[in-house]
C-alpha cells in the first residue's frame, strides 16, 4: 500500500464493522469513516477542489478532523493541519503561504477562519462542520453553499485518487527566523514513516490507542495514520485537561497504547496513577517524544504502569521520527534516544561533513524514505536542511541538532544548533514571539529566551524595554501575546527592563538573559 | 457562620487567582462561578496543570491524579467545593 488513502480503503475492506474512532460520545466504524471520507471528497470535487490543492484543517481533536484529513486525501488534495489555538494573523499567513483552496473548521472557529480568509484570497470555501458530522450534515459559510458530510453521493472518479509521489500534507513548524515553515510530505513519506513506527511498536489491529495530543502536531496526527494503517482503534480526546478523565478512559476503553510528552506523563504519575494501574491489564505500550523524560518520571511511570513497555523516541517534523530506544535498553541507557527507526540510516558529522566516531559531538544526519521533500516555496531554508546525498537524486536531512553516539551506536541528544525552544513539547521560535512583542505599541526592544521548567520542559520568558513614556504593563503584554500567538508560545513570564544586556558587538546578550531567567526561576521556586 | 466566612474568603481568593492567572487573556469575559473553564476556553489543557499545582501549594492539598476532573477543577464552584472538602 503506497498511499494514506489506500490504507483507509484497505482497513474498511478488511473489517468494515471494526471500530475506527471513538471521539467523545461518537463511535465510528471503518466503513463509516471510509464513507464519510468519500462524501467529503465528492463535495470537495463538486466545489472545484482539484488534485494537488491544499485544504487547511482548523479543528480540535474529534471525528470531524479525522474525516477532514481522509476526505481531503481521497480528493487527491493535501491537508494542512492547524493548531486550533492559532490566531487570525498567523492563520492568514499560513493560508496565503500554502495557497489553501478551502478551510474545514467548526462553528467555534469559523469566525476566525472568516477573518483570516479576508487576507487569504486563495481560499474559496470555508466549511463549518457541526458536532454530529455525518449524522446531521453541516452548514457552510455563505461563500460555499454545500453540506458536508451528508447523505449518499457519487464517489469521486478513480482518476483523482492520489499516488505515492503526490503531496499528502504540509505541516507547519516554527522556524528560527520566526516565520513558520511548511514541511512538505508525500504519501510515500508518510506511509513509510507510519509503517516504520508501527513495526517497532509492534502495533496490531487489536490495538486501542488513546490520543490526547492535537492532530495538528505530527505526533498526534501519526496516531491516526498508524491506527488506520493497522486497522486499529483510535480514541481521540480534545486534550489533556483532566488526567482523572484520562485514567478513567484508559480503563473503560481498554487502551493498549498511550503516546505522551513529558508534561503529560509527569502529571499522570503524580500520586494516584498507580492506584488504577492494576485495572489496566491491556495497556502494553507508552511512548514519549518531544523532550526527554526526567529519570524520576521514568521511575514513576514504570512503577505506575509496570505492565507497559516505555519507548523513548526522538524526531522532528522534517522526517517525522528519527530514532527509538528499545524498551529493554532503558535501564542500561536511560538518557539515550536509541537507534534509527526501521528502514533508515543516521550518522553524526562535523562542520566539514566528515562522519564522526562514537563519543564525538556533531550534527545528526538522517537518510531514508521519511525525509521531507523540502519547505513549501522556500528553497533557501530547504537547502539548509536538505543536503546532497549518497546518490544524485537523493537528499539527506541535516537535523540541526547536536548528537553523539556510544560504542554500540545508541544516540544521545546534546543540544540544538539554533535557538528554538521546546515548551510543552512544542517548538517555539524566540524570534516569532519577539516579532509579536514588537508589534505592541510602546515596545522598544524585546528578547525571548527559554528557562528550564519542571512541567513545561522549557518556559518561555520575555524581557521587554519600553519606549520612553510608554505605559504598558507585563499583563497587557501577555494579553497582546495571547491574542497573536498559539497558547504554547505565550510567554510564561514577561519582565520589563530599563535596558537589555548586550554583547561586545552590540547585540542583545541572550546567554546572559538565559542565565538570569534560570536564576529568577530558582529564586521563585525556593 | 465560620464556614461561610472561610468559604467567602476562599471563593474570593480563588476568583482572584483565576483572574490573575487566566482571565487577563479574556478581558471582555464575565466569568460566573459555575461557568466551565474548559468550555469557555478560559483555561486550556496545560493551564489545568498550573491550576492544580497552585491548589496543591497554596492549600497544602495532595491532589491525586484521579481527582483532577471536571467535577473538581472545572469551575470556580467546583474548585471551592473541592478545596473546602480537602483542606
Amino acid at each position: 500500500m503506497t498511499t494514506l488513502d489506500e490504507d483507509l480503503r484497505r482497513a474498511a475492506a478488511a473489517d468494515p464493522g471494526k471500530e475506527a474512532l471513538v471521539a467523545g460520545e461518537r463511535r465510528m466504524t471503518y466503513a463509516e469513516l471510509d464513507a464519510a471520507a468519500s462524501d467529503l471528497a465528492a463535495r470537495l470535487h463538486a466545489l472545484g477542489v482539484e488534485r494537488g490543492d491544499r485544504v487547511a484543517i482548523l479543528l480540535p481533536n474529534g471525528a470531524e478532523a479525522a474525516i477532514a484529513i481522509y476526505g481531503t486525501l481521497r480528493a487527491g488534495a493535501a491537508f494542512v493541519p492547524l493548531n486550533p489555538t492559532i490566531k487570525a494573523d498567523k492563520l492568514a499567513y499560513v493560508l496565503r503561504d500554502c495557497e489553501a483552496t478551502a478551510v474545514v473548521t467548526d462553528d467555534t472557529l469559523a469566525p476566525l477562519a472568516q477573518e483570516a480568509r479576508e487576507q487569504a484570497p486563495s481560499v474559496r470555501h470555508t466549511f463549518r462542520a457541526e458536532e454530529a458530522a455525518g449524522a446531521r450534515g453541516t452548514r457552510s459559510c455563505p461563500a460555499a453553499s454545500v453540506s458536508w458530510p451528508g447523505g449518499a453521493r457519487s464517489r469521486p472518479a478513480p482518476t483523482t485518487a492520489p499516488i505515492s509521489v503526490d503531496l499528502a500534507a504540509i505541516v507547519y513548524t516554527s522556524g528560527s527566523t520566526g516565520r513558520p515553515k511548511g514541511v512538505t510530505l508525500t504519501h510515500a513519506n508518510m506511509v513509510f514513516a507510519a509503517g516504520s513506527i508501527v513495526e517497532y511498536l509492534g502495533m496490531r489491529a487489536h490495538d486501542r490507542v488513546l490520543c490526547v495530543i492535537p492532530l495538528s502536531f505530527d505526533y498526534g496526527l501519526y496516531q491516526l495514520l498508524m491506527c488506520v494503517r493497522t486497522g486499529a482503534t483510535l480514541i481521540l480526546e480534545r486534550g489533556f485537561a483532566f488526567p482523572g478523565r484520562v485514567l478513567e478512559l484508559l480503563a473503560r476503553e481498554e487502551i493498549t497504547g498511550l503516546p505522551g510528552v513529558p508534561t503529560i506523563f509527569q502529571v499522570l504519575t503524580a500520586a494516584g496513577a498507580g492506584a488504577v494501574a492494576h485495572d489496566l491489564p491491556e495497556l502494553r505500550f507508552l511512548t514519549n517524544t518531544a523532550a526527554a523524560l526526567a529519570p524520576a518520571t521514568i521511575d514513576a511511570l514504570r512503577a505506575a504502569f509496570p505492565q507497559a513497555r516505555l519507548y523513548s523516541m526522538y524526531g522532528l517534523t522534517e522526517c517525522k521520527r528519527v530514532s527509538w530506544l528499545p524498551p529493554d535498553q532503558l535501564d542500561a541507557r536511560p538518557d539515550s534516544v536509541g537507534i534509527p527507526i526501521p528502514g533508515t540510516e543516521v550518522w553524526i558529522e562535523d562542520d566539514e561533513r566528515r562522519r564522526l566516531p562514537p563519543g564525538e559531538v556533531g550534527e545528526l544526519m538522517v537518510r531514508g524514505a521519511h525525509v521531507m521533500q523540502g519547505y513549501w516555496k522556500d528553497p533557501a531554508a530547504t537547502a539548509e536542511r536538505l543536503r546532497p546525498g549518497r546518490w544524485p537524486w537523493e537528499r539527506v536531512l541535516a537535523t540541526g541538532d547536536l548528537f553523539r553516539r556510544d560504542n554500540e551506536g545508541f544516540l544521545y541528544f546534546v543540544g540544538r544548533r539554533d535557538d528554538i525552544l521546546k515548551s510543552r513539547g512544542e517548538k517555539v521560535a524566540p524570534r516569532e514571539v519577539e516579532a509579536v512583542l514588537h508589534q505592541a505599541e510602546g515596545v522598544h526592544m524585546a528578547a525571548v529566551v527559554g528557562t528550564p521548567d519542571r512541567l513545561l520542559g522549557q518556559a518561555v520568558v520575555a524581557y521587554v524595554v519600553l519606549h520612553e513614556g510608554a505605559e504598558l504593563t507585563s499583563a497587557q503584554l501577555r494579553r497582546h501575546c495571547a491574542n497573536h500567538l498559539e497558547d504554547y508560545m505565550v510567554p510564561a513570564r514577561i519582565e520589563l527592563r530599563d535596558e537589555l544586556p548586550t554583547t561586545p558587538n552590540g547585540k542583545v546578550d541572550r546567554s546572559r538573559l538565559t542565565e538570569e531567567a534560570a536564576q529568577a526561576t530558582a529564586v521563585t521556586r525556593n | 457562620m465560620g464556614d461561610t466566612e472561610v468559604g467567602t474568603g476562599l471563593r474570593a481568593e480563588l476568583r482572584a487567582y483565576i483572574a490573575e492567572a487566566f482571565l487577563y487573556l479574556h478581558p471582555d469575559l464575565e466569568l460566573a462561578d459555575d461557568d466551565e473553564f474548559l468550555a469557555l476556553g478560559v483555561i486550556d489543557s496545560m493551564g489545568f496543570v498550573e491550576l492544580v499545582e497552585e491548589v496543591q501549594t497554596r492549600y497544602g492539598i495532595a491532589v491525586d491524579a484521579l481527582e483532577i476532573t471536571e467535577e473538581n477543577f472545572g469551575s470556580i464552584d467546583a474548585l471551592v467545593a473541592f478545596v473546602e472538602r480537602r483542606r
